[in-house]
């Protein structure tokens, strides 16, 4: 193996120490998705990884935090600044979250988690630190290995810090449920609506915006359905399913059992598991090269594999 | 070889490419030798770097239309029009462009009497089906029309070759509105047989000098000359560029598009009854890109008709370009097809086009045409 | 055709002769003959782009009209051991589309069709050679449009913006070309032909399709792009603001963002380009303004009047000497015609400029500027600024006559000298140019060996044998690279 080159960063060399570069591990977050992509092989040495804020600059709208940071303490200081990311709250870290690659149902309202990773730092299958994209908002400056790594389930690397887009809270949120509204033709009327959740039966959805624009919006939605003023809705669970937004429109005939969608998304949450979406032979292959091209000893977190189920 | 091309004129491009979706060629074949980018670097190719004069290279530059859409496009404002015809100038003259039988098509075009023997001999051929539907005639090739009698003095009325061999009803129909205006016109008839513009676009231009000087001549004085055919207008506000003399810069300056006349007298026209017609506006090339008087059109054409709609095509070309449709009929007729689409595309009653050419040639893919003056001679005689 | 010509024609061979040379024998025999040039005219003209970069070698000039022909051309080139470019309008200004080690060039042009409008998803699929542009005026009437637009988007090509993942002054609020396309059809360096994403929200596997954008030809090429359908903007307010230096309009710039507003768009242009652009086209710039910005909010009327009024409020506290709103549609369309023309404007003051492009932090925006113009004075050149202000992203230009002697060197010197400033700044190089051959030499100061060897290491998993558009992007040294070692010509055929 090459030595490992040190950086600057005191904490990155301590966690690049940690992660070695010969046994099977595995970084442990929140594990509130630890059974996506199959199991942990058994032997496999588990660490955390670093935390704290390292530098938020509210005015650029970019902060750099470590992985093992929750996203509930980053969120916590965002919102002294008025300020929030993409990243889900579900009471992980921020780099499990970002390993994971899923949005939470506020994604209309907070925007994607691929398109907010602009930088990222993590320790490769040989030990040494790699830096990937850059600190500005706009950045083609080679290959964007920041959106490879989101959603690796750490197969490819061990991330240890992140530099996230934020953005703005908008100045009014309010969540409205309806019984008697169709939640399709409330997505196609209003122009950028926050999450609309939908059971079969109930419509809830989040205006946002300033406040003049969201009572706008309240009397608009008033005209397709009656509307009531509620608190926001706890977060969806049940397996998770992804699917091309026009297909909801004929739920529930999946077989999926109870549901929530978002619509205008296509994530639903259901009762029952989405029959697995095998990768076609030609994108498997190159699955198969990228993961051994990034650990060719296959000891990043072992047993995981994205795009599994 | 040297082309003749000036240096700062053919250096003026940087290669952006802005104006690749404005060339009709390079819209139908995604070819950037049927570019302007592209046959621009190709003249340097030529002129700078002695490249021989491949089929390749002489088709790139044959099959330009020469219809000026790249040029106001052009962030540099390259003088492209002028760098074609050099080219095209210099290839004839070492005999590498426009075969002699081409240049036997064009010579009766500044002879009338040859050209109106010819064209009634065509028009008995033509209704005898012997011309080749190829060559895109007008359905109807008049085999003997009426004279034009002067309506006055006020402006002379630019008749030409074979517009007003095929379509001198629209010269009528001209004079008439200008009639209407109070204004009175000389038809010029054999004191300016031809413009002298597809001989330019052939690379004869020393043909279009001599047409040039002729008509110079002849219609000496002050008096306005107007244009009712886009492209003729185009070569003789060009002849100042063409000639370089002062004479000819004043001359030039006395040209003007008929609509670009009269839409400052249009209110001088009586107030009728509109026509009740969806009449969509299809600019020829070089009212629009060259004379860039295009505007005009809408201004005289408005108030006699119910609607006017737009083609929203940036005034693509429809490939119609002087002989253009009878030298290089496949790629016309693709470029056409587009240009088809785009009209049936807003469902117009009738087709308004200030250019013999682009009627001819469209009225030949079963559109329904007219001029501009042939529809407010209508609203005005109705 | 002239006898001169024909006979030419006679001399060289009818074109129905089986060419000597298998790899062509095989294009041909795939596509049809017409649709494969290796004359020297289409050589001469498919090396190159609207970069500067000469040099450009390209081998035979294949124009697809479908998928299938695609993969058929990949596959045949790699029977061959050659490479395969693709390419789009050619509008690139980082050499993208320069082939390199005459290559296969891929001219997705004829693969120009809109296939389908799927509203009920928000897509519309498209082929690669779909102008940017036809693709919104397509969208416009059904109330959507494609939200990148960038300044050549009347020619650029859907193709083209995927592989730049290419912005445009609306990009600082909708994101750029990787926020807009759900999915992309493509044909592996091996000829595969793959679906990368999905226009589900979570595809499974790698975020291949996320990768893929940006890539600049060297993954393979795209033959078919989901694109996502964005809605239109029910009201647009366009202010125009002027300042007496620089730094007021950069930190207005950085004001607006700190204030927690992100307009659609913000643009700033200095002196030198004001004047230019009303010369050329008399868009109502002020010309005394040291800088004007043009900044645009959109959305429900109410709230966009807050967002302009409040950007009015931190322009003036910023020592802004004018606040103008536009009244109307023809006074923002004439706003944004000053803005759209910049480029063309320059080219009437010299016959040549250098385009750069690189991103800064927005607080940086106001101290990277002044090193410029101290560059520029160094260097005793004309540099313009005209910039999507709101995401950093400054686009130096530099104008001058490539005829004086030894200018090319200084122009060079000083485009070093920027990218080094900006870097220093905490930049990065390219914000929507792209890396090509332009910035290659200039990977190692933004990144160690070790990221460079990562980001090839992503590359390989697509293309192992270095096949698709070698020569870009990572600087030699690493595979790929090294352009000395991409294929030599068979002798003869290609002169």
């Amino acid at each position: 193996m090459t030595a490992r080159l040190y950086s600057t960063d005191p904490v990155l060399d301590a966690f690049a120490d940690d992660v070695g570069s010969d046994d099977p591990i595995a970084i442990v977050g929140g594990q509130t998705r630890w059974e996506t992509g199959g199991e942990l092989a058994a032997g496999t040495r588990t660490i955390a990884a670093p935390i704290g804020i390292v530098d938020y600059i509210p005015e650029e709208m970019i902060v750099t935090v470590r992985a093992g940071t929750t996203v509930a303490e980053l969120h916590a200081e965002l919102e002294s600044k008025g300020q929030w990311t993409a990243l889900p709250e579900r009471g992980g870290t921020v780099g499990g979250a970002i390993a994971v690659g899923e949005n939470d149902f506020r994604r209309p309202a907070r925007g994607d988690i691929r398109s907010a990773v602009l930088q990222v730092r993590y320790i490769s299958s040989d030990g040494q630190i790699v830096t990937g994209g850059g600190p500005t908002v706009k950045n083609v400056s080679g290959f964007d290995v920041p959106r490879l790594v989101t959603g690796s389930l750490g197969t490819l690397g061990c991330i240890a810090e992140v530099l996230l887009r934020t953005n703005p809270i908008p100045s009014r949120r309010q969540w409205f449920e309806s019984t008697d509204v169709d939640p399709f033709a409330l997505h196609e009327l209003l122009l950028a609506p926050g999450p609309i959740l939908w059971d079969g039966a109930t419509t809830r959805v989040m205006l946002h915006g300033h406040e003049v624009d969201v009572d706008a919006d309240a009397a608009r939605i008033n005209v397709l359905g009656s509307f009531a003023e509620i608190e926001a809705p706890p977060a969806p669970s049940g397996h998770r399913w992804s699917l091309p937004p026009a297909d909801l429109r004929s739920l529930p005939s999946n077989g999926m059992g109870t549901f929530v969608a978002e619509i205008g998304v296509g994530i639903v949450h259901a009762e029952h598991p989405q029959p697995s979406r095998p990768l076609s032979p030609a994108v498997q292959l190159i699955h198969e090269r990228m993961k051994a091209e990034f650990d060719p000893t296959g000891r990043l977190n072992p047993g995981r594999q994205v795009g599994a189920h | 070889m040297d082309l003749r091309l000036d240096a700062d004129d053919l250096n003026s491009c940087v290669q952006c490419g802005l104006c690749l979706p404005h060339c009709p060629t390079f819209r139908v074949t995604g070819d950037e030798a049927m570019s302007p980018r592209g046959r621009i670097h190709l003249m340097r190719e030529v002129q700078d770097n002695n490249a021989p004069l491949t089929p390749e290279i002489l088709d790139s530059f044959e099959t330009c239309v020469q219809c000026r859409g790249c040029e106001p496009a052009c962030p540099s404002s390259v003088p492209y029009g002028h760098l074609m015809e050099q080219t095209r100038e210099s290839l004839a003259d070492v005999g590498e462009m426009t075969p002699l039988w081409q240049r036997a098509m064009l010579a009766p075009l500044s002879t009338p009497v040859a050209l109106k023997a010819g064209s009634s001999l065509l028009g008995v051929a033509n209704k005898l089906n012997l011309v080749p539907k190829r060559l895109g005639l007008p359905a109807e090739v008049p085999v003997r029309q009426q004279p034009l009698d002067s309506t006055g003095t006020d402006v002379y009325f630019f008749t030409g070759c074979v517009m007003d061999a095929w379509q001198r009803d629209v010269h009528r129909a001209g004079m008439r509105v200008l009639q209407a205006a109070g204004i009175g016109a000389t038809p010029t008839n054999e004191l300016a047989p031809c413009c002298g513009a597809l001989q330019a676009h052939a690379g004869l231009t020393n043909q279009t000098r001599d047409l040039a000087e002729q008509m110079m001549l002849n219609l000496r004085g002050d008096r306005p000359i107007l244009v009712d055919s886009a492209g003729c207008g185009a070569a003789m506000k060009d002849y100042g560029h063409l000639l370089g003399t002062p004479t000819a810069e004043a001359f030039s300056a006395r040209v003007f598009d008929i609509q670009e006349f009269l839409a400052d007298h249009v209110r001088s026209l009586p107030t009728v009854e509109p026509l009740d017609l969806r009449v969509a506006v299809q600019d020829p090339c070089h009212l629009r890109h060259v004379q860039r008087v295009h505007l005009a059109t809408r201004t005289v054409l408005r108030p006699f008709v119910r609607e006017l709609v737009e083609l929203e095509d940036d005034g693509l070309c429809c490939g119609a370009g002087g002989a253009y449709s009878v030298l290089q009929p496949e790629l016309a007729g693709q470029i056409r097809d587009r240009k088809v689409d785009v009209i049936n595309g807003v469902r117009p009653d009738i087709v308004a086009s200030a250019n013999p050419g682009c009627s001819m040639h469209l009225g030949n893919a079963g559109v329904e045409t007219l001029h501009p003056m042939q529809l407010i001679d209508r609203a005005l005689t109705s | 055709m002239s006898i001169l010509r024909r006979a030419s024609q006679i001399a060289r061979g009818a074109k129905s002769d089986a060419p000597a040379d298998p790899l062509l024998a095989a294009l041909q025999a795939a596509l049809d003959p017409d649709r494969v040039k290796i004359d020297d005219a289409h050589r001469s003209l498919l090396g190159k782009d609207a970069s500067v970069f000469e040099g450009g070698n390209a081998g035979p000039i294949c124009y697809p009209s479908t998928t299938a022909e695609v993969a058929e051309i990949v596959t045949i080139a790699a029977q061959f051991d050659r490479a395969v470019v693709p390419r789009g309008a050619g509008t690139g200004l980082a050499g993208g589309a320069i082939p390199l080690g005459a290559p296969v060039v891929v001219a997705v042009t004829k693969m120009n069709r809109i296939l389908e409008i799927d509203e009920a998803n928000g897509v519309a699929w498209v082929e690669p050679g779909v102008v940017n542009l036809d693709l919104t005026r397509h969208l416009t009437p059904l109330g959507y449009h494609f939200a990148p637009d960038p300044s050549s988007q009347q020619v650029c090509t859907i193709g083209g913006n995927v592989a730049n993942n290419s912005g445009g002054p609306h990009c600082l609020a909708y994101g750029v070309t990787n926020a807009h396309i759900l999915a992309i059809e493509v044909v592996t360096p091996a000829g595969d032909i793959v679906m990368l994403g999905g226009i589900d929200p979570e595809p499974s596997g790698y975020d291949l399709r996320g990768v893929f954008v940006g890539s600049e030809g060297t993954l393979g090429i795209a033959t078919k792009v989901a694109v996502k359908l964005t809605k239109n903007r029910p009201a647009v307010r366009t202010l125009l603001l002027s300042f007496s230096s620089v730094r007021d309009a950069a930190n207005t710039v950085s004001g607006v963002i700190a204030a927690g507003i992100v307009p659609a768009a913000m643009e700033v242009m200095d002196q030198a380009i004001t004047q230019a652009v009303e010369n050329y086209v008399g868009a109502g710039y002020p010309r005394d303004a040291a800088a004007v910005l043009l900044a645009e909010v959109d959305g429900p009327a109410d709230g966009i009047d807050i967002d302009a009024n409040r950007i009015r409020e931190i322009g003036l506290a910023n020592h802004a000497t004018e606040v103008r709103l536009a009244t109307d549609d023809a006074e923002r369309t004439l706003l944004w015609k000053g803005r759209k023309t910049a480029f063309g404007a320059v080219a009437q003051i010299a016959p040549n400029y250098y385009l750069h492009d690189t991103v800064v932090p927005r607080s940086q925006l106001a101290d990277v500027l002044d090193k410029i113009y101290a560059i520029a004075d160094a260097h005793d050149l004309l540099i313009m600024n005209v910039f999507h202000a709101g995401d950093g992203n400054l686009h130096p230009l530099i104008v001058f006559d490539g005829r004086e002697d030894g200018v090319l060197d200084r122009v060079h010197a000083a485009g070093a000298e920027i990218i080094e400033a900006s870097l220093a700044a905490g930049g990065v190089l390219s914000g929507e140019h792209g890396i090509g051959v332009e910035k290659q030499g200039y990977m190692e100061l933004l990144f160690s060996e070790i990221d460079l060897d990562h980001q090839n290491r992503l590359r390989r998993a697509f293309d192992p044998v270095c096949r698709a558009n070698p020569g870009k992007v990572l600087p030699s040294g690493h595979s790929c690279a090294d352009i000395q070692q991409l294929r030599s010509v068979p002798a003869g055929l290609w002169g």
